[in-house]
């Protein structure tokens, strides 16, 4: 697979009757098998550019290549579930019948720790919960290539460090292409084998960083030096 | 329903029930006007024995299940086509829409010339009062749906055919449900009154008989029969719609 090439986009959305220009020309490549994840402050076009991707939205101007033969799934910013179906439902929303493997749904609903609430429905469930069932509905597509908008941002602190590991694992076990948008820049960190970091439509700069270890020391100085670096990127407006 | 709110029913009908007595043994007002309730209840209790209260609610219910069946189909198909094929609905939606302002009751003059007194006039004022409630809630239950719910399909790959029947059908069929209900409460209203004006039985005619025959306890037993008959079917209906909602959020129409 040869990853996908975002060419020179661009985004204009109308609003009262003003046009805003999100996305600014943007070139950018998602190298496959990888984690890239985009960075930048609200409202810098991240949802916007991964909207473009997956194709839930036209573009006015450049191209995306290599999308449209991956098998593709999506974990949006809130959850998404259907109220009217059970956890277990929804998580096999995206599959055919003859599509569904019973013991991996199963491993699937149990790392995301529902296993006791795979009858229960969306309602019945806290935000973190449904959250993690939406992250769970776009593994059990065994997707090529997944986006990811801000998926944990509704999780508290040890979930979302759970959930980390968990998506690195995954990531490792099935080296599927991983688009991941975040406003955390430790979430980049731990993540990233690119870090993009996003400003006013535009990329403003790459990182890319060598995976030695499966669990990153954030406190290694190479990584403070990063930080430092993007935390720099970010400030200037 | 929970004990304590058996109880505190049972107590605000009691209290109706007391004063009503009250108010009529003492003479207060004349029997005519108002029986008391022991003549209502024997008159009722003479009605069930001889079977003409049943034969009443069997003609009514019929005439409501026969009105509303059609009516259901007609609303859910031409909803269908305002969903589906936009454009085809404006050769319709204006009529649709003058209708939908036209008192039921007011057409039945002209129904009865067409159709004489017939079961035929009768399922025509029940078709045309359950429609609006059926057609109006799917039409809005089909546009409301959730685009980000569609937006899930669309990334998993379903097609229009697949989203619509997994998506926006189950995101739209408690609008539908709450229509037919409200559609079903419609239609057991309209017939007493249609059958008020043209019928040879069925509760309303019945209770107008009644009226004209100096019986008031019967008419009150009619007026009760109709408003518990309307109660069950209701509940009934309520339930359905609880069994086919599990999981989805309440909508306060308990």
């Amino acid at each position: 697979m040869d990853g996908i090439k975002v060419v020179n986009v661009s985004k204009v959305y109308t609003v009262e009757k003003e046009p805003v220009k999100v996305l600014n020309g943007i070139n950018l490549n998602i190298s496959a098998n990888k984690i890239t994840v985009i960075l930048g402050r609200s409202g810098c076009g991240k949802t916007t550019l991964l909207r473009l991707v997956a194709g839930l939205e036209n573009f006015e101007q450049g191209e995306i290549l290599g999308t449209d033969v991956m098998r593709k799934a999506y974990v949006f910013q809130e959850d998404r579930l259907m109220p009217w179906l059970s956890v277990k439902k929804n998580i096999t929303f995206g599959l055919k019948k003859e599509e569904i493997d019973e013991k991996r749904i199963q491993e699937i609903i149990e790392m995301v720790g529902l296993g006791a609430f795979e009858n229960a429905y969306p309602s019945q469930l806290s935000g973190g919960m449904k959250q993690r069932a939406s992250i769970a509905r776009a593994f059990a597509y065994k997707p090529d290539f997944i986006m990811m908008d801000e998926p944990f941002s509704a999780l508290d602190f040890f979930t979302r460090e759970q959930m980390q590991k968990e998506l690195l694992k995954i990531h490792n076990k099935t080296k599927c292409s991983i688009l991941f948008v975040t406003h955390s820049i430790d979430e980049a960190l731990i993540l990233g084998d690119k870090i993009v970091i996003l400003e006013k439509g535009l990329v403003k700069s790459e990182y890319e960083i060598e995976r030695t270890t499966e669990n990153r020391d954030l406190l290694d100085d190479q990584f403070l030096q990063l930080k430092k670096q993007i935390i720099d990127d970010l400030k200037v407006i | 329903m929970n004990k304590s709110k058996v109880i505190k029913t049972s107590i605000s009908v009691a209290i109706v029930i007391l004063i009503w007595t009250i108010v009529s043994e003492m003479g207060i007002v004349s029997s005519y006007i108002l029986p008391t309730p022991a003549k209502v209840l024997d008159s009722f209790i003479k009605m069930v024995k001889s079977g003409e209260i049943f034969e009443d609610i069997y003609i009514s219910y019929i005439r409501v299940l026969k009105g509303f069946f059609i009516s259901t189909l007609v609303a859910f198909a031409l909803a269908m086509i305002r969903i589906i094929l936009p454009k085809c609905s404006d050769y319709y939606e204006g009529i649709l829409q003058f209708l939908k302002n036209v008192p039921p009751l007011s057409l039945i003059s002209l129904l009865i010339l067409w159709f004489g007194i017939g079961e035929t006039t009768k399922i025509g004022i029940i078709v045309l009062t359950a429609f609006f409630p059926i057609y109006l809630n799917t039409v809005k239950g089909f546009v409301s749906c959730d685009k980000k719910l569609l937006e899930v399909g669309e990334v998993y790959g379903y097609s229009k055919v697949s989203s619509f029947f997994k998506i926006r059908l189950p995101y739209a069929i408690s609008d539908i449900l709450v229509g037919m209900r409200i559609g079903l409460g419609y239609s057991w209203r309209a017939i007493i009154s249609a059958e008020m004006i043209a019928a040879s039985a069925g509760l309303g005619h019945m209770i107008l008989f009644a009226q004209q025959m100096s019986r008031t306890d019967k008419v009150i037993v009619g007026i009760l029969v109709i408003g518990v008959v309307g109660y069950v079917t209701d509940r009934l209906f309520a339930w359905i719609i609880d069994k086919a909602l599990r999981g989805s959020e309440k909508n306060g129409w308990d």
